[in-house]
């Protein structure tokens, strides 16, 4: 039996006030194999690892058990104080009494119980630790970020300003995302073109960024400092290089049925088209549904036109493979669809503009070119009625439970450019709250009110009858309990935010998790928001829940700063904790093979002698480099064949052994 | 002689003479009307011993593990459920099918013993002959004959696959089933015992169990270079005689088998207290055709195995939004 150390924390009274530490260390002290027991307010500080080393030097400890909160928050701590003191660091165990127990418990005398048998559970599985070796893993010097918006246009231009090199990927013709598509940006009114085009501009000439525009990712293998990703390039059937934007083929091309996408369909473009003119870069796409070359065979007047001949209508899509070191998803948010809000007549009138129609509608550059006009009949609408929270807040299934952050300080922004510009427009506004915490932004509605007098109205919305060529807004105001009728020309919808359709599959790939709404999951809400559960991919934006301008760029250079620490090092070190086959038992079935999500499982073929006669036969090999110790194998692993080091087979049987005792 | 005794004959002496094959796996008759058991032989002489009757229920498929690896090609006599067990091993990279010719055996169900037994009819009994439904007992005071299945093992009545689904050598017509048969009905039955009743059941049926591990021995799929129960090292089970260790050995033994299981019926056939193993198999054949589509265990060797393989759609019962999981 190794010589045992168990250190119980009290984390203050996170663990105390719940579990009855006296007599936790009374009872520790008789388990078998412990030598040392001691307890601390905070076993983290400097005093309570201290603690630690000094005990495993003087009472020559040779495993160490700390109770404490969870291995994810502390284990790295405890093993680097264990290292200092000249202990193999896979030689400490965490007993989990704060997540798995105080916090989760309330009656003292059971939590207490509980929490001596966690720490039993800890103190078997110790004894059968062994000593693991850590290996060093060489890093690609190579960033990836998936998404082209304002977030990802961020973290490429931080990390390539730190000198290293950034892949960016977008999945449309051109960077800039939804940031793009608005007028102006709250709390400042910047336009936001103007301060963002310029970024965009810095993306494609920056020597260290190298964009792939209207391309997906395909697939990604590997881990941390080694990810191999295979990126599609879709036929774009305009050439990158020749084409120089002159814009003849977008003007002369006859099908203009296609809705543009940037102008949320409130205007028509050509097959061959670029999203808009600031794009970058600033080549177009032939939309292949939509294009009669590709529909008759007839037509190609592109081609014919285009001076540069970089019309390749024989354009195949385009598999290619790099190495990366970390990667960044900054892929963004969509708006819901209003299929489901009948009520608001979405569907039905061309004056019910959902917010994002309505920055396309206000845009300079927009389809009126910023002429405020009702898209039903072209005149100036006299009455405007904005509705928030459609299908936010909303915990009915056609809505989103969580408030979209955003919206409250658009709307105000969008009511307040109506009145600036054309004050004899009324404006109302219907809320349920109005939440504006951040910096000057309730500042900036207050001066909607008190300045522009537009007119907020606390309630919801019924329904909206058309009649004529008005909305008849019929909604309650809840302070007053009046019913309210209001005749509008216009109808805006602050639609929830929502993760991106394919988020679910993206988070698949990359083997990072998605909360119940479908954003990336941080690896820690508080004290790791950009980092993910899964070690070198790092969250940026509205993929990981809604957020604005400022905080989107603000989480953006957070990722860039995690992204350049990672690359600036030489060599990381793996986990040692990795699958190993006892080449014996195994019988080749290669089950472990199918299940490995890191591909670090291959056959191998064994030469075996019985009785004289050499056989062939297939065993299971792992590769010490892919494998992340996820144990899968183990459990698929028929004959125990494959194990798991650091959680053996054995150590995870002794520790339910110890539970159930 | 039976037809395709004869035709088993022929085509073991040609495949040995004309070097196809270099053993062959069949079956001899033994000395009572109930033993046909499986050989191994490479004599040509021998192949006018072969036999195929009603009582050659042994899987020859689980035999070619350890014959394949004297580097030999074998030629091996499977009926419809061996096919089954064939192709899984196959699919366990257990067994190389290059080195295998296969001559399939459409099976019309195999006699039980005891079932003739029950009926007082093996007093003087020297052979029993069956063609199709058509039994025929050879008595030393005449001959008796029956048409019907009432003789066949339980396990051939709830027979899915009569007709082997691999051969290069087929050996008889196919055989066609024309009574309807009904999946699972041994499972339902189970299914609507309330909780402590199934509960009571298995225990019951568990501490029956002797650990001769002739379930485990049998099986075409417990095919393990060391089976796990026999690896002190794994600390999985020991040999003590506590309810314990054999319900444990036979609920890890279900879920090793668990989704490879071609339902031959055998663990049950060669338990020597009578415990109705392939229910709990047949459990989870059933759920798996419930959960992840109908998968028939290796009728196709190409079909990913539900089990083993993990698919975007796949039944999660951890997300609420799908069935599954406490209501």
């Amino acid at each position: 039996m190794p010589r045992i150390g168990a250190f119980v924390c009290w984390c203050g009274t996170n663990i105390a006030g719940t579990v009855d530490i006296e007599q936790v260390v009374q009872a520790v002290s008789e388990m078998s194999g412990i030598v040392y027991v001691k307890d601390y307010q905070y076993m983290c500080s400097e005093v309570g690892q201290n603690l630690v080393k000094t005990a495993i030097k003087e009472w020559q400890l040779e495993r160490v058990i700390i109770a404490s909160c969870s291995p994810r928050m502390h284990e790295n701590t405890f093993r680097k104080a264990a290292k200092a003191a000249g202990l193999n660091p896979y030689l400490v165990e965490v007993a989990n009494i704060r997540e798995h127990c105080s916090w989760v418990h309330k009656n003292k005398e059971e939590a207490t119980k509980k929490a001596i048998a966690l720490i039993r559970a800890a103190v078997a599985k110790a004894s059968l630790n062994t000593e693991l070796i850590a290996k060093e893993i060489d890093v690609e010097n190579r960033a990836l970020v998936i998404g082209g918006g304002i977030a990802g246009i961020q973290t490429a231009l931080d990390i390539a300003e730190a000198g290293y090199q950034v892949d960016v990927i977008e999945k449309s013709p051109s960077i800039g995302g939804k940031m793009a598509q608005i007028d102006k940006t709250f709390p400042t009114l910047d336009c936001s073109a103007c301060i963002l085009t310029p970024k965009m501009v810095d993306v494609a000439s920056h020597p260290n960024i190298n964009l792939y525009t209207y391309s997906e990712i395909e697939s990604v293998n590997g881990f941390v400092g080694n990810f191999e990703v295979t990126i599609k390039q879709k036929a774009r059937s305009v050439n990158l290089e020749k084409c120089t934007g002159c814009g003849i083929c977008t003007e002369k091309c006859p099908s203009r049925k296609s809705k543009s996408e940037f102008d949320e369909g409130l205007r028509t473009r050509g097959a061959i088209y670029t999203p808009f003119p600031q794009a970058v870069p600033n080549v177009p796409v032939i939309d292949r549904e939509h294009c009669l070359k590709f529909n008759t065979g007839k037509c190609g007047i592109c081609e014919k036109l285009c001076p540069a001949g970089a019309i390749e209508f024989g354009q195949e899509d385009v598999l290619v493979t790099k190495k990366y070191g970390a990667v960044v998803v900054a892929t963004g948010f969509d708006i819901i669809d209003l299929d489901k809000f009948g009520e608001y007549q979405y569907q039905n009138h061309p004056d019910v503009l959902t917010s994002l129609e309505f920055e396309r509608l206000t845009n300079a550059a927009g389809p009126t070119a910023g002429k405020f006009i009702r898209p039903s009949n072209n005149k100036r609408p006299e009455k405007v009625v904005f509705i928030q929270c459609v299908g936010s807040r909303d915990v009915s299934s056609r809505g989103k439970s969580y408030c979209s952050k955003i919206c409250c300080m658009y709307t105000a922004k969008q009511a307040m450019l109506i009145k600036d510009k054309y004050p004899d427009i009324e404006v109302y506004v219907f809320y349920i709250d109005v939440r504006t915490p951040g910096k000057n932004f309730d500042e900036f509605q207050r001066r909607a009110v008190e300045e522009y007098g537009v007119n907020y109205i606390k309630g919801m919305v019924g329904k909206i009858f058309p009649a004529g060529d008005k909305l008849i807004v019929h909604g309650v105001d809840s302070f007053t309990g009046d019913t309210l009728k209001i005749e509008a020309d216009m109808v805006v919808l602050a639609a929830a935010a929502q993760a991106k359709p394919d988020a679910e599959v993206l988070g698949r790939k990359l083997a990072i998790s998605t909360d119940t709404n479908n954003f990336f999951t941080e690896a820690h809400p508080k004290l790791r928001p950009v980092e993910t559960h899964s070690a070198g991919i790092y969250l940026a934006g509205a993929c990981q829940g809604p957020k604005d301008i400022p905080e989107t760029v603000a989480q953006a250079g957070a990722a860039a700063a995690k992204v350049i620490g990672l690359l600036s090092k030489r060599k990381l070190v793996s986990n040692p904790c990795v699958s190993v086959v006892n080449e014996d038992l195994c019988n080749g079935c290669l089950s472990c093979l199918k299940i490995c999500p890191y591909d670090a499982i291959a056959a191998k073929e064994l030469a075996t002698n019985n009785h004289g006669i050499t056989s062939k036969r297939i065993v299971a090999k792992v590769n010490e480099a892919l494998c992340q110790g996820c144990g899968g194998c183990t459990v698929a692993c028929r004959p125990g064949a494959i194990d798991l080091k650091g959680f053996t087979n054995k150590q995870i049987t002794a520790e339910v052994d110890a539970l159930c005792h | 002689m039976d037809k395709t005794t004869v035709r088993m004959q022929q085509i073991a002496l040609q495949t040995l003479a004309n070097g196809e094959v270099d053993v062959i796996l069949g079956w001899k008759k033994g000395d009572e009307w109930y033993d046909s058991y499986p050989v191994v032989i490479n004599d040509i002489n021998e192949t006018a011993e072969l036999i195929w009757d009603a009582f050659c229920v042994n899987n020859l498929s689980k035999y070619l593990i350890t014959e394949l690896k004297k580097n030999l090609r074998i030629g091996v006599f499977l009926k419809g459920c061996d096919s089954l067990a064939f192709n899984q091993l196959v699919i366990d990279n257990r067994i190389d099918s290059e080195r295998v010719v296969i001559f399939g055996l459409p099976c019309p169900g195999m006699i039980d013993p005891q079932k003739v037994k029950h009926a007082g009819l093996n007093k003087g009994l020297l052979k029993v002959e069956r063609t199709g439904d058509k039994i025929v007992f050879i008595t030393k005071e005449g001959v008796k004959e029956y048409i019907g299945r009432s003789f066949d093992y339980d396990k051939c009545l709830n027979c899915r696959c009569p007709n082997p689904v691999v051969s290069k050598y087929m050996l008889s017509d196919a055989v066609t089933r024309t009574d309807e048969e009904q999946y699972f009905p041994d499972v339902t039955e189970i299914e609507k015992m309330p909780l402590e009743a199934r509960y009571d059941y298995w225990t019951k049926q568990f501490s029956k169990c002797i650990k001769c591990y002739a379930c485990r021995n049998i099986c075409p799929l417990c095919s393990c270079e060391t089976c796990v129960f026999d690896n002190i090292a794994a600390g999985v089970s020991s040999k003590a005689d506590a309810d314990c260790e054999q319900q444990f050995f036979h609920i890890i033994r279900a879920y090793h088998v668990a989704g490879r299981c071609v339902d031959c019926g055998e663990c049950s056939r060669v338990c020597p207290v009578g415990i109705p193993l392939e229910k709990l198999n047949r459990k989870i054949i059933k759920d798996i055709n419930q959960l992840y589509g109908d998968y028939t265990a290796d009728t196709d060797i190409a079909k990913s195995p539900p089990l083993g393989t993990y698919k975007v759609d796949d039944f999660d019962p951890f997300d609420g939004s799908k069935q599954g999981g406490k209501k």
